[in-house]
């Protein structure tokens, strides 16, 4: 009788609300940038191959799409930083109260779009 | 597993909808989750017209008020209606709390009602909790001790104060059901309800199967589940911090 019954909805009605959106935001920027780390490799790879590989990843990423790319790119970072820094707390015992975690996950999300900003207008000052 | 969707029986379809009959013109229009086990249809949303004037101020009046007035056969568990038994769980608005608690008057637009998410449906608003029950069970809440004494257990009043915010949990599953983690890995993950009566027992100093009690629950699915996301401490009708009494176990697992 037990399988014939129908499972409640769960996420379909739920609200989100800060933490559980940073919470979820925490998790992909997490799996993403793993497949950043590996774009970093190859783009290193690539001075080992000579200017000609270096020039590629030039272009792209002085094309329209590639700086969306760099922009999003540095917000993952960005983000897994400060919501890492968050959890930090959170293991040590700190932060639980209800009220700390809102204003803790606002700081995140804005703090992260801040971070972005200050990283991504900071790049001619490199003297690179 | 993480599964978004529905299965096919559980997908919620559009239901009957009750106009009103007393001509009131405080009229608020109330979703409820509805499913009977003896039609083997899906689950469906009945839309009920419920005059404003005439009704107390809790969720807990609202449905009553609809039983006894406009439809009689909804099904709900209720028993106290003052926030101590936890019988009246659901999911209201979008949030989970205690029907005899929650003002109508917090909710804006259409009132939504409910189960407690991501459970059997047994009928109507009520969930099947076996499963939760018998995983209370399995963190063994009760006393342990090995030495005998013919004295009684004094505990100190800093040692009682340790208990605070745990023994007033009610086990109404608001917590566990809002849980993502949960909904997922139900069957493995104990849940923040039954960590935080866990913990309960982990720190009360009367207690003397501390170390055995932390050895069972140090497990990748039992209490690693938790990714703090802090729905159960949203949820919790009693304003208790389930997230924290999970961070505290782990943080004496590490630190142990």
């Amino acid at each position: 009788m037990k399988e014939n019954n129908p499972l409640s909805p769960h996420i379909q009605i739920y609200n989100w609300h800060v933490s559980s959106l940073v919470s979820i935001s925490h998790r992909i920027t997490g799996i993403v940038n793993y497949f950043l780390s590996i774009f970093i490799c190859i783009w290193a790879s690539s001075l080992f191959f000579g200017e000609g590989a270096y020039e590629i990843f030039k272009i792209f990423l002085n094309s329209i799409f590639g700086k969306f790319f760099i922009i999003g790119f540095i917000w993952s970072y960005a983000f897994q930083i400060l919501s890492e820094i968050r959890h930090w707390f959170w293991d040590i015992g700190l932060g639980f109260e209800l009220k700390t975690t809102k204003v803790t996950g606002l700081l995140v999300i804005f703090g992260s779009f801040i971070l972005t900003i200050l990283i991504y207008s900071s790049r001619g000052l490199l003297p690179l | 597993m993480v599964q978004i969707n529905l299965p096919q029986n559980s997908k919620v379809e559009k239901g009957k909808y009750f106009k009103d009959k007393t001509g009131s013109k405080n009229i608020r229009k109330v979703n409820i989750y509805r499913w009977d086990p003896s039609t083997g249809e899906n689950p469906r949303i009945d839309t009920y017209e419920v005059d404003m004037n005439n009704c107390p101020s809790k969720v807990l009046d609202l449905l009553n008020k609809i039983k006894n007035e406009i439809d009689p056969s909804i099904a709900y568990r209720r028993s106290c209606a003052h926030g101590v038994c936890g019988s009246c769980a659901m999911n209201m608005d979008g949030k989970n709390g205690l029907a005899c608690t929650k003002p109508h008057a917090e909710i804006k637009g259409d009132i939504n009602i409910y189960p407690l998410p991501h459970l059997k449906v047994l009928k109507d608003l009520i969930g099947d909790l076996s499963t939760l029950y018998k995983q209370y069970e399995s963190v063994e809440p009760w006393l342990k001790t090995t030495s005998k004494t013919e004295k009684e257990n004094i505990q100190s009043k800093e040692d009682r104060a340790k208990l605070d915010g745990l023994y007033e949990c009610i086990m109404c599953a608001c917590c566990s059901t809002s849980c993502p983690s949960y909904w997922w890995n139900g069957d493995k993950y104990l849940g923040p309800a039954v960590l935080l009566q866990a913990y309960r027992w982990i720190i009360d100093s009367r207690d003397e199967d501390r170390k055995e009690r932390l050895k069972k629950v140090a497990d990748e699915l039992k209490l690693y589940r938790c990714h703090t996301i802090m729905n159960c401490t949203n949820a919790c009708p009693k304003g208790l911090n389930p997230a924290k009494a999970i961070a505290s176990i782990k943080k004496m697992l590490a630190t142990s």
